[in-house]
């Protein structure tokens, strides 16, 4: 059900993204950021759906807030001279990582269990 | 199927959207710079290349300024030095406007000064001292010079004598001859002098020196005339004395 549910989403935000009007060069590295922080609130939705922890209301705050955060955080390095941007690319990729992880052993788990009861019968 | 599930499956349809759609407008906005290829470099290449750029822009423009203030400088030069050698043929002219050395032109008056006409019989009859006729002589050439001048007279000359600083007066002893830039002369005298005509005939009559110069019986004549002509001092002019 989920899985149906991302496919659309992906299908449909690629056909109206492809048609959209280009944003400049300046601004891409925001939408970069933008696009890992929103990468990493999806893994972290999906791990949550798996865990039975799903929250709606952090869902949707940390999708958006994160994304905006993650954003100023870029503006203000390029107004220090820091590139503060590769520090939430470093935090949101090692939370992806680790959410992909749970997925995985989440998977693994019940197709093992799956087949050892296959096995049984 | 749960009313809970339902939510959960919608809001992560709708990141997925949202992410989806910023990724396909990222890979839009990369796909688009691409062409000029300044992704293919790194940033730092980047950074670099633009710095050295900058450094060598910064250099050339400095060379340029460099060089048109040199540019400027020789304009100021060669316009200054221009300038001093027209005011230097400017203060050429004049000097030697002033000095006498150019025959010079212009409005004035011709005055013919005679000396009596029976002077020598006059002269005969020495005995008779009660004569008021007189030869004309260089202190009355000298006053009449003088008054020229006052009136504002650019150019005096007597028989073709330019007047000058160095000019001198001089009777010579015993005869009817006067010296003037050393040359002799002798009566009549034509004197011509540049200036306002008006001017300079007042100042011989409104000061009453041409009647006097009758009362001497000699005869005077005015002419205004609109183009007098003076010649140069022929003389030379060398300082032994004066030290510079």
């Amino acid at each position: 059900m989920i899985l149906v549910a991302i496919i659309i989403g992906c299908v449909l935000g690629a056909v109206i993204g492809i048609n959209l009007p280009i944003i400049s060069y300046t601004y891409s590295t925001y939408l970069a950021i933008a696009i890992i922080a929103a990468l990493d609130s999806v893994f972290g939705g999906i791990t949550g759906v798996l865990k039975g922890e799903f929250d709606f209301k952090v869902f949707i705050s940390g999708f958006f807030c994160n994304a905006i955060l993650s954003m100023l955080l870029t503006y203000l390095g390029t107004k220090l001279n820091v590139d503060i941007y590769l520090a939430a690319i470093v935090v949101f990729v090692g939370r992806m990582f680790l959410n992909l992880t749970i997925i995985r052993k989440y998977y693994i788990d019940k197709w093992s269990k799956k087949f050892e009861e296959m096995k049984k019968k | 199927m749960r009313k809970g599930k339902i939510t959960i499956t919608i809001t992560i349809g709708m990141a997925c959207f949202v992410l989806v759609l910023i990724i396909f407008m990222q890979f839009k906005v990369i796909y688009q710079t691409d062409i000029a290829s300044i992704d293919t470099m790194k940033a730092e290449e980047l950074k670099t290349e633009l710095s050295s750029w900058k450094s060598k822009y910064e250099e050339a423009e400095e060379k340029y300024k460099e060089i048109s203030e040199t540019l400027k400088k020789y304009k100021e030069e060669s316009s200054s030095g221009g300038k001093t050698k027209q005011n230097l043929q400017e203060e050429l002219a004049n000097l030697e406007l002033l000095l006498g050395l150019t025959d010079v032109e212009g409005k004035g008056i011709e005055i013919t000064l005679k000396d009596p006409e029976n002077m020598e019989e006059i002269e005969k009859e020495i005995e008779n001292t009660e004569h008021t006729e007189q030869r004309i002589n260089t202190s009355e050439l000298l006053r009449i010079v003088n008054f020229l001048k006052d009136a504002g007279a650019e150019a005096i000359s007597i028989n073709n004598q330019r007047i000058v600083n160095k000019t001198d007066f001089a009777q010579i002893n015993d005869t009817t001859y006067i010296k003037i830039n050393s040359q002799m002369v002798s009566a009549p005298f034509t004197i011509k002098a540049i200036g306002d005509p008006d001017f300079l005939k007042a100042s011989l009559i409104g000061t009453g020196y041409v009647s006097k110069i009758k009362d001497w019986g000699q005869s005077i004549d005015f002419k205004e005339l609109k183009n007098v002509r003076i010649n140069k001092y022929n003389g030379k002019i060398d300082y032994k004395y004066i030290e510079n």
